[in-house]
């Protein structure tokens, strides 16, 4: 299979002398039409990952490759090729729905004459269409999201990154962004990269996961393999495990 | 507790010495009114002195005191409606506290602040006092008279402050209403302090017929009170028996007036604090009309086109936005009015333009990069993203800009005696080619020290900091070419003092441009760095 994602001891460090070290030599590659899940507690490095190789910061060490582009020498060919549904994402609230994917396609050169055939159409897959015209300040934070996610996509990129894609969702519109998700993977042969803290979106969705803590890959395969590696019986239970997480009795000692 | 948590939140930035900010505000305090302001208010003792007997001194007085009664009622509003905040209020109601102590919290909460803004304006009035020879009983009740008087308008800023943001927090565009009222509302008290300082203002109230009508309009209000009180003092020194039931009268009026505030303050409250939305609107967006359709054709139709008609409109539905552009063009026409010579000649209208005007519009128009961090990473992300933003940036700063500061120019010319249409028109070219300069430059320097700050306070801070670079510049080249005898004057000194000008101005625009594209430059370098 493809490698569309291949980083080599990809690091971002922070700080004088680089004390921080938020990514510290990754090593990954995600497969063409595969979707990945990097999971990690809050400040793993999960967006810092997302970051980098969707080339919004540069890495203080190491190289990475998505779709085949350098992140330092092809930055344009890298950010034509993916979509990016950041975790706080920016938007322009005083724009209506139909004109901020308007915005998002002329920021990607997208080309006039299938602009407009391709809003809709998002907007009509993402259930906004009647609602196109209204600004988005007045847009509940589901409605946003569900925006946020048709404009990752406006330039139909082949790879697709989805950093807490439900997180604020309702179970109606959350259910609604995983089956597109599933639908993308599988008909559109979309490559996916999800960061997400709601496992059981990533152990439905993903083909295969990668579980992150302070910058550092401790894990990587797929649910089965890593269940079998950590003898554990749920994901949730894996992901303690790797991570480490507080006992029952410690979280209520207080008491 | 509400006091000590307002308290926390005004002193927040300054939270590291904050355990001895009032024992350093006092020393300061005591510093300024027991000797800076006495050496201040010193050379014009004499002055003062000849002043207070006069027809005009009463009415000047009150319009001094209403100035800063309406400043300090301003304040808390202003304040208040730059940031409104509806969760902090689903705070207190959830709690088991009373609306109206609430209140009272907050107000006490920000009185240190307010302690100091009335102990200046006080010490410096007393200032005037101290050689006049009054005694300590005189100055007891000016100064208690002084406290009553701007408590009562905190308060009552306080209290407004709360209904309007109350109100404000309950509809969809609350936030943006609320910004650009806090712009708007101190232009008028601008108007009447320009008219004090440059508009001839104490001369016209020495006609008998005018400083009546002043005294009988600002009768009804407890500034015009402490107003009567501080002038028969003045006049009075060391004879309080003189005025005794005059001061008696006033003040007990005052005292009256901040109770009665105090109380309506706290029954307004109950009714001021409460989330039930009053309507329920959104906004729509109407399909592009010929504006933003000429807007999309100057950016070249295609995708520029595009990107420059969504950061127009974005930009344009802001009425914080719009209220910055009045905020400049009045500023600017007050100054005209009221603080520069009106029999100039063409020739200061330029330099006036130059130095003043239109580094001022250029300022409040880009003044600041954008709303928050990850608008600009919204660029980042996309393909020479910065440098698409920074172009639509400028190219929106100068679509607002220009036309604003071409109108202004006609305008300001033509009412100029005998202006002739050559100079009119040659002004307007100028000022818009000047307008375009500066707004280069002041984006340039807004990129370079990029403020992402959704709150309007540190992005106005922003705004004022880049003003102050740009006019400093404009003044200091001007001045700069004029002392190396950099002049257009000595290369052609045939030619009319308009047309010097007019050429020495044209090359600083030149030099501006420059600078502008190269601060852009570096810029563009900064904001491609920012991770």
């Amino acid at each position: 299979m493809k490698v569309v994602i291949d980083t080599d001891k990809l690091s971002k460090f922070y700080g004088q002398g680089g004390e921080v070290k938020a990514i510290d030599e990754l090593d990954l590659q995600v497969y063409e039409g595969e979707t990945f899940g990097l999971l990690g507690p809050n400040g793993a490095g999960k967006t810092t990952t997302v970051r980098l190789l969707n080339c919004i910061i540069k890495p203080t060490n190491g190289s990475a490759y998505v779709n085949g582009y350098d992140i330092l020498r092809n930055e344009t060919k890298v950010k034509r090729a993916t979509g990016l549904l950041a975790e706080s994402p920016g938007l322009y609230e005083k724009l209506s729905a139909y004109e901020f994917l308007e915005f998002m396609a002329a920021l990607y050169d997208v080309q006039n004459d299938i602009v407009h055939e391709r809003i809709d159409g998002l907007l009509k897959l993402f259930g906004l269409y009647d609602r196109r015209d209204y600004l988005l300040e007045g847009y509940s934070r589901g409605m946003k999201q569900k925006i946020l996610i048709a404009s990752a996509l406006i330039h139909d990129p082949p790879i697709l990154f989805l950093d807490e894609p439900t997180s604020t969702l309702d179970p109606r519109a959350a259910l609604m962004v995983k089956d597109l998700i599933k639908t993308l993977s599988d008909t559109a042969g979309k490559t996916i990269f999800i960061c997400s803290h709601i496992l059981p979106i990533v152990e439905e969705l993903c083909d295969r996961i990668g579980v992150i803590n302070q910058g550092r890959l401790i894990a990587l395969g797929t649910v089965d393999e890593i269940l079998a590696l950590t003898k554990t019986k749920t994901l949730e239970e894996a992901f303690i495990a790797i991570t480490g997480g507080a006992e029952e009795k410690e979280l209520l000692a207080w008491r | 507790m509400i006091a000590r948590n307002q308290y926390r939140i005004s002193t927040s930035a300054i939270r590291r010495i904050r355990a001895y900010f009032l024992y350093l505000a006092i020393g300061l305090v005591a510093v300024y009114v027991g000797l800076i302001a006495p050496a201040i208010v010193n050379p014009f003792i004499d002055d003062f002195l000849a002043f207070i007997i006069t027809q005009a001194a009463v009415p000047l007085v009150q319009i001094m005191l209403f100035v800063f009664f309406f400043f300090m009622i301003l304040f808390p509003i202003s304040d208040t409606l730059r940031e409104l905040q509806t969760a902090q209020i689903e705070i207190f109601l959830a709690s088991p506290v009373k609306p109206s102590d609430v209140l009272l919290g907050e107000f006490l909460g920000k009185m240190p602040f307010y302690a100091i803004a009335i102990a200046v304006v006080t010490g410096t009035f007393t200032a005037f006092l101290t050689p006049l020879g009054l005694d300590l009983a005189q100055i007891a009740i000016i100064i208690a008279v002084f406290v009553i008087m701007f408590l009562s308008a905190f308060w009552i800023g306080v209290v407004v402050a709360a209904v309007l943001g109350t109100k404000l927090g309950k509809i969809a565009r609350g936030k943006d209403v609320g910004r650009a009222l806090a712009v708007i509302i101190v232009l008028p008290m601008i108007g009447v302090l320009y008219a004090i300082i440059g508009g001839g203002l104490p001369e016209a109230l020495a006609n008998p017929g005018t400083s009546q009508v002043v005294r009988t309009a600002l009768g009804v209000l407890p500034s015009s009170w402490s107003a009567e009180i501080f002038v028969a003092f003045a006049s009075n020194p060391g004879d309080i028996g003189a005025v005794g039931f005059q001061t008696l009268t006033l003040f007990g009026g005052l005292l009256t007036f901040f109770i009665t505030a105090l109380w309506v303050g706290t029954k307004v409250a109950n009714r001021a604090y409460s989330l039930d939305t009053s309507k329920f609107t959104s906004s729509t967006a109407k399909p592009d009309g010929f504006f933003y359709r000429t807007i999309r054709f100057v950016g070249g139709g295609r995708s520029f086109g595009s990107l420059l008609s969504s950061i127009f409109k974005d930009y344009s539905r802001r009425l914080e936005n719009l209220s910055w552009i009045i905020y400049a063009v009045g500023v600017v026409v007050l100054m005209r009015v009221f603080i520069s010579d009106y029999s100039s000649e063409p020739v200061d209208q330029l330099v006036f333009l130059s130095e003043m005007a239109i580094p001022i519009l250029a300022a409040f128009v880009v003044g600041t990069v954008s709303r928050g961090k990850n608008i600009l990473f919204i660029f980042k992300k996309s393909p020479s993203g910065i440098w698409k933003f920074v172009k639509t940036r400028l190219l929106q700063g100068w679509l607002v800009a220009v036309p604003i500061a071409a109108a202004l120019i006609a305008v300001l010319t033509i009412l100029l005696p005998q202006i002739s249409l050559v100079s009119l028109l040659i002004n307007m070219v100028w000022g818009s080619l000047r307008t375009l300069a500066l707004v280069t430059v002041v984006l340039g320097l807004a990129i370079i020290n990029p403020i992402f700050a959704e709150e309007s306070r540190e992005r106005n801070m922003g705004i004022a900091i880049n003003l102050m670079v740009v006019l400093f510049a404009t003044i200091g080249f001007g001045i700069g070419l004029r002392r190396i005898g950099l002049s257009f004057g000595k290369l052609l000194p045939n030619i009319n003092t308009f047309t010097v000008i007019l050429y020495d101005h044209l090359l600083l625009t030149m030099v501006f441009s420059l600078v502008g594209i190269l601060l852009i430059y570096i810029g563009v370098r900064k904001l491609e760095r920012i991770e």
